[in-house]
């Protein structure tokens, strides 16, 4: 930029191309003279050339780049923490009250009857024709014998009922609960067998390919 | 150690053994949340703490805990049952300890208990912990001879067939399919006699074939009769799903 100090306001427009040539004599003569000066300075500096905004832009874009790693600098430079006992003592209570639920979520249930959810499981339909059954729910092993979690669809007829369940291969004990009362064996089963409760549970084993019921 | 250090460790112990006490509370909140008294909770926490101190699987007491709840059964009549699958628990655990796994592992524990509740015998037990060439091909075993067993088809013969499953390198995820296999031959005329038989010929039960491993003798219906049996359509559908 060039020093301007000392001109009048007048000689500023004139120069700024806002106005014309000042009228007194004097602001006229110095303005021209520094309009030559500014003239001769602006011939004598190089051609920018066409592709001087593209490669302004590009220099700015690559000198501008966001701190990537702040977060992780964070994380990792050691810092002055202040820690007071109560509220250690308070987020340790909710750390285990956290660590318990996830427990009991993850778990799902009553726990180590619980076959996992692993990829190589095999989707196994059970299937059951009961009339006048308003409700019809699957109790096993593999859910703790709850008579809620794996619940029948009607499929078709009214009295088809029809479930499918995601099993790893292994052996499993259940029966078909209808309308919360009646436990009923499936006569499709491998086997039935005694429950050691005076009653018979159906026995199904699930092979790696699937299973085949008679 | 600073104060803040100690504060870690504090929340870190707490944090891993409330998870590990978690998982043997769980079935006490669960059964509580089914409606089951206190009364009954703990006599059941009783047997698991028995079946624990044992050094036997908790699992199938627990699962045999939740079973009589949820059919209604005679709080008395429950922990009676606890208590017999408790005792042959040890006794599987005694005769897997017996065969060289000390301590044994849990499957094979769990396995061996069931396989004495469906009427195998301890020398049959030892007899497939013992020919097995594995912890896991035993416990699958034990599984599968006991299930066989159940479907109608004679102990020794159930043996027999896992043991001849083992002596062909049969993996042991793939010893679960013998049931199917039995199943779909007698769905397809053959007596469970005739099957017996067979297998105590030498005959075995053939496995479908696992992808990629070349074993088994291909598909149970492409398989001849055994002696005296047929091999026949019944009509009956077979599945398998």
């Amino acid at each position: 930029m060039v020093e301007r100090r000392g001109l009048s306001g007048e000689a500023h427009r004139y120069l700024d191309g806002h106005g014309p040539l000042p009228a007194d004599p004097a602001e006229r003569e110095a303005a021209e003279q520094f309009a030559v000066a500014v003239k001769a300075f602006a011939d004598g500096l190089p051609a920018l050339g066409d592709q001087v905004d593209a490669r302004v832009m590009a220099a700015v874009r690559s000198r501008a780049r966001p701190e990537r790693h702040v977060g992780w600098r964070a994380l990792v430079e050691p810092r002055a923490v202040t820690l007071r006992p109560a509220l250690a003592a308070a987020a340790a209570v909710v750390l285990v009250v956290l660590s318990s639920v996830l427990t009991v979520l993850i778990s799902g249930g009553p726990g180590s009857t619980r076959p996992a959810a692993a990829p190589g499981t095999i989707l196994v339909r059970f299937e059951l024709r009961v009339p006048q059954a308003e409700r019809v729910a699957l109790a096993g092993t593999f859910n703790g014998w709850s008579d809620s979690s794996i619940v029948f669809a009607r499929a078709g007829e009214a009295d088809q009922w029809t479930v499918t369940v995601a099993l790893a291969p292994g052996r499993y004990q259940y029966l078909f609960v209808v309308d919360g009362e009646r436990w009923m064996p499936d006569p499709k089963a491998h086997a039935q067998i005694e429950d050691e409760f005076g009653q018979m549970n159906s026995l199904l084993v699930v092979g790696p390919r699937g299973v085949v019921r008679s | 150690m600073s104060v803040r250090q100690w504060c870690f460790v504090v929340v870190g112990s707490t944090v891993l053994a409330s998870s590990l006490a978690a998982q043997d509370r769980d079935y006490r909140a669960e059964l509580g949340g089914r409606g089951a008294p206190a009364a009954f909770v703990n006599a059941v926490a009783a047997q698991v703490d028995a079946a624990q101190a044992a050094g036997v699987p908790t699992g199938p007491v627990i699962d045999k805990a939740f079973e009589g709840w949820a059919k209604r059964v005679p709080a008395q009549r429950v922990v009676t049952a606890l208590e017999q699958v408790r005792m042959r628990l040890e006794s599987g655990r005694a005769l897997s300890v017996a065969a060289g796994y000390a301590p044994p592992p849990e499957a094979m524990v769990a396995g061996a208990g069931e396989a004495l509740a469906r009427g195998l015998t301890e020398d049959d037990v030892r007899a497939l912990i013992g020919g097995a060439p594995g912890p896991e091909a035993a416990a699958a075993g034990l599984t599968v001879a006991a299930s066989m067993h159940a479907q109608g088809l004679e102990r020794a013969a159930a043996v027999r067939a896992v043991q001849d499953a083992y002596g062909r390198g049969v993996e042991p995820a793939q010893l679960f399919e013998l049931p199917s296999v039995v199943a779909d031959l007698t769905g397809h005329g053959m007596q469970m006699g005739d099957l017996a038989r067979r297998i105590m010929q030498g005959g075995g039960l053939p496995l479908p074939p696992m992808a990629g491993t070349g074993q088994g003798a291909g598909r149970p219906g492409q398989v001849p009769p055994g002696p005296g049996g047929q091999q026949q359509g019944t009509g009956k559908q077979q599945r398998r799903q």
